[in-house]
């Protein structure tokens, strides 16, 4: 049921990654993407699609696990690679049947690009999503974000917000979950009638969802009242981010990793 | 389907067959809710199911109804399994009527009565019939008319809870399962709750379950008691027959009721009372009489 849906869900671990410092790993993984498309030779995409592997292996997350996750990207790799097979010209022709034209440049573009968004999705998936809880993150965000709120940025508010959608997903899946049932006990049918009927059949979901969710708004609203919550003004944190020495090792090597990219792409 | 108020039919038996049940088949977070149970709840009469939390009571009343599929075993009406017609399941629904816990939480409609006629509109009954039954399962849940053109979301917790709870009545059906319909109340919403639904019984003569976890509701309102342990039946019978095994009840995280308590520290002072009581109806005569005993020796 809907309780199965994973939504860019933590990994909850104790790896190198899983201990970095979330404003650091932001930076990774700028640098991490920037590294992915300096990449322009099968030399540097082969290192690129290993360093992917090499994160895999730090995390220490199943990589079984990960393949499960790309499932959802595998229609648009194919995709890509299609579109790159057919549509790029070059000097070497291989195939050539009445309008359709497979040059060998096509064949190597496509495998870049497939390898471009496979080790995007593997390298941010396992330095960000997989081992960075949802209110690390926010937190990491809401700091490396902090010089905006010169410009008068709520940058407080937005992390804010994102904290409490982000802790408030698997309730609302609960809640659905809950009301879907109930609305099936009193006979609810959800599929079958035509497209009208069944967008009807969803109203007896839709209202309670809605009623519920702003009650638990206001609830929550006045919890924090409660509790003297006045935005981010002088606020203090019970956990302090510090740099360590691992912070500084794993950037020094995606650092090695960018430059060795660019020597490649030079030498070949 | 149209039957007329008052008149009894047939009423159903629910047994669950060594049924096993497990969440999230197949992922990492599997686990077996129930495994291995085997009940049967008796036809016409009230019966009390109790458990202390995490004991798969919740998962039985989903079970009960087709919500949920047994991932092994059997759900019996009259001894048919609801699932041997998959594609049917949803008749299931009809037969089997299921107020979940807060069901407040489900109320979606414009108005009271539109809200109580959901279910039975979704049987395909006609205007007519859902207008009477909405009337009825009003009447056995205390909902007054003037409330039925009144928003349900205006409503007070308690009339909100008798709402919903007359919503699953209004769809009449032979077995009728409420998850602790008196949760969360006070004394007096939980009296005529309880109330009605014991008067919607007797009327009816259908089948009900109640899931609770108050020793002193169910004593009162249920006829049967059965007691659950980690998911398997721990006691079956009368209040009398399932409050006398203390000590049972206590390894599963149950107690007697209050004034079965109260009665035995009475006992324990040395005043002749019965150690057998168990709702406070009882007690109170028990104590009068007890009173009366003592006034007429005392003149005499």
């Amino acid at each position: 049921m809907l309780r199965d849906v994973t939504l860019g869900q933590y990994f909850p671990g104790n790896s190198l990654l899983h201990k970095l410092d979330p404003r650091m790993k932001i930076f990774l993984i700028i640098i991490y993407i920037v590294t992915i498309f300096s990449a322009n030779n099968p030399v540097s995409f082969a290192v690129v699609l290993a360093s992917a592997f090499v994160l895999v292996f730090l995390s220490k997350i199943p990589l079984k696990l990960i393949l499960k996750g790309l499932k959802p990207v595998f229609v648009i790799m194919i995709f890509t690679a299609f579109i790159n097979i057919f549509w790029t010209t070059g000097d070497h022709l291989l195939i050539s049947w009445k309008f359709i034209k497979i040059y060998a440049e096509g064949i190597q573009y496509a495998i870049f690009m497939v390898v471009r968004v496979l080790s995007l999705i593997i390298g941010s998936s396992v330095l960000l999503t997989y081992t960075t809880s949802p209110i690390a993150l926010t937190d990491g965000l809401e700091r490396v974000l902090g010089p905006l709120k010169v410009l008068h940025i709520p940058v407080h508010e937005f992390s804010m917000m994102m904290t409490i959608a982000l802790r408030f997903i698997p309730t609302l899946i609960e809640e659905t979950d809950k009301i879907i049932n109930a609305q099936k006990a009193r006979g609810a049918d959800f599929s079958s009638g035509n497209l009208i009927e069944r967008a009807k059949a969803l109203v007896p979901i839709m209202v309670p969802l809605f009623v519920s969710a702003f009650h638990r708004a206001d609830e929550l609203a006045i919890a924090m009242e409660c509790r003297c919550y006045h935005g981010g003004e002088g606020r203090t944190r019970m956990t302090q981010l510090h740099l360590h020495t691992r912070d500084f090792v794993v950037l020094g090597a995606l650092l090695i990793l960018l430059a060795g990219i660019i020597v490649l792409n030079i030498i070949f | 389907m149209a039957e007329t108020t008052g008149e009894k039919k047939h009423a159903a038996e629910i047994e669950l067959s060594h049924v096993t049940y497990r969440y999230s088949v197949g992922t990492p977070f599997e686990k077996a809710a129930l495994q291995d149970v085997s009940l049967k709840f008796e036809a016409g009469i009230i019966t009390g199911l109790m458990g202390h939390t995490g004991s798969g009571k919740s998962t039985i009343a989903q079970l009960l109804n087709g919500i949920l599929r047994p991932t092994e075993g059997q759900v019996l009406i009259d001894g048919r399994d609801i699932w041997a017609e998959p594609k049917k399941i949803r008749e299931i629904c009809f037969r089997v009527g299921l107020v979940f816990q807060y069901p407040e939480y489900q109320l979606f409609e414009e108005t009271v009565a539109k809200d109580i006629a959901y279910g039975p509109h979704n049987m395909g009954l006609d205007e007519k019939e859902i207008a009477r039954r909405v009337e009825e399962a009003a009447r056995f849940t205390g909902l007054t008319p003037d409330l039925f053109e009144k928003s349900p979301f205006e409503l007070s917790g308690g009339q909100k809870r008798r709402v919903a709870i007359a919503g699953v009545m209004a769809m009449d059906p032979e077995i009728l399962v409420l998850d602790e319909p008196a949760a969360g109340l006070d004394p007096r919403g939980r009296k005529e709750i309880l109330g009605g639904i014991r008067a919607y019984q007797r009327e009816k003569g259908n089948t009900i379950i109640i899931i609770s976890h108050s020793m002193e509701d169910m004593a009162v309102y249920a006829d049967k008691l059965m007691v659950l342990d980690h998911g398997h039946l721990s006691r079956y019978g009368t209040s009398h027959e399932v409050f006398c095994h203390a000590e049972e009840l206590k390894a599963v995280g149950l107690s007697r009721p209050q004034i079965t308590k109260l009665m035995m520290e009475l006992q324990k002072a040395g005043i002749p009372v019965d150690s057998g009581i168990y709702t406070v109806d009882d007690a109170y005569e028990a104590v009068v009489r007890l009173f009366r005993e003592k006034k007429q020796g005392g003149m005499a």
